[in-house]
């Protein structure tokens, strides 16, 4: 089957229920979500699938309600962002997300240093901050649209942004990423 | 924030900026674990014909005088219980009731022995 824009997708699974063209959209946006939620847990990959899981099923039982004011892949992003915060919301009383260390989410298959030096960073970062940073230095995400992707006016991630790189660079000078 | 930072910050999340998740079956996993249309679609079904059936019975309620019926039993048995009660008042005090004392004091050991000796068992056990 021909490669097909995500509206012409998004259109066949809204109408039709076409499960065909949901496939693809899963396999188009599995990375990117799955990639959010492994920077928001620090890397614990078995919550992170569940959550990007959680995420395209939302996406799936709720097609019917994108309208296309925006792409495709931030409407995802925002159910994503909002599972996340849900997921948070209901772990806060037995085990907080933020403060689990770094090292024992890393996963076990083939991690390099870089990568467990990036979750240790992240973990110094509050939650908000941390989604800011990896949205626009991981993911590439200008601050307008990380605004639109979590609800959050554009003057606080800029904040958010503003004492996350604060708090990353000092953590990077301290472990001599500067030399 | 210099603009040295901001390039070591750069640097530091290029490889994670460049990294892509294999699938490794997670599609296939998302796919099976859809809800299926037609059990949705029969979820559905049941919700709309149950309030069709609590429509059905309010409207037959009020058409068929449910008011009425409801009234009646309420104060039909209000009456009568309110008569059984006078007529027990009215002839108590001159009714001979013939009384077995092995009975009361069975009554009695009951009260006093049995249920204070199961509540101390209780308690202990969960104590």
């Amino acid at each position: 089957m021909a490669e097909l824009s995500d509206i012409s997708l998004v259109t066949q699974v809204a109408v039709f229920r076409n499960k065909k063209a949901f496939d693809q959209l899963v396999r188009k946006y599995q990375s990117p979500v799955r990639r959010f939620f492994l920077n928001q847990t620090l890397g614990d990959e078995q919550l992170s699938d569940d959550l990007a899981q959680e995420t395209f099923i939302k996406a799936y039982v709720n097609i019917t309600k994108f309208r296309g004011i925006s792409s495709f892949s931030t409407w995802l992003m925002r159910i994503a962002y909002n599972v996340f915060y849900d997921e948070v919301r209901s772990r806060k009383q037995t085990e907080d997300i933020d403060e689990s260390p770094a090292v024992r989410h890393t996963s076990a298959s083939g991690d390099s240093n870089l990568k467990m030096d990036i979750y240790a960073a992240l973990a110094l970062l509050k939650s908000e901050e941390r989604t800011c940073i990896t949205m626009q230095l991981i993911d590439g995400y200008p601050i307008e649209q990380i605004s639109k992707i979590t609800g959050i006016a554009e003057n606080t991630v800029k904040s958010h942004l503003k004492r996350g790189k604060d708090k990353m660079a000092n953590y990077l000078k301290q472990n001599g990423y500067d030399r | 924030m210099t603009d040295k930072d901001n390039i070591m910050l750069e640097e530091f999340f290029k490889q994670a900026a460049q990294q892509q998740i294999e699938d490794n079956g997670f599609t296939e996993r998302v796919m099976m674990n859809l809800p299926d249309r037609k059990i949705e679609l029969i979820r559905k079904m049941s919700c709309v014909w149950t309030l069709v059936c609590i429509a059905a019975g309010i409207a037959l309620f009020f058409f068929l005088g449910g008011w009425q019926v409801l009234e009646g039993l309420v104060f039909g048995g209000l009456r009568m219980m309110l008569g059984w009660l006078e007529v027990m008042l009215v002839t108590a005090p001159t009714t001979e009731i013939p009384i077995n004392p092995w009975v009361i004091l069975l009554m009695v050991a009951f009260v006093l022995i049995y249920l204070p000796y199961q509540t101390y068992r209780k308690l202990s056990a969960t104590l």
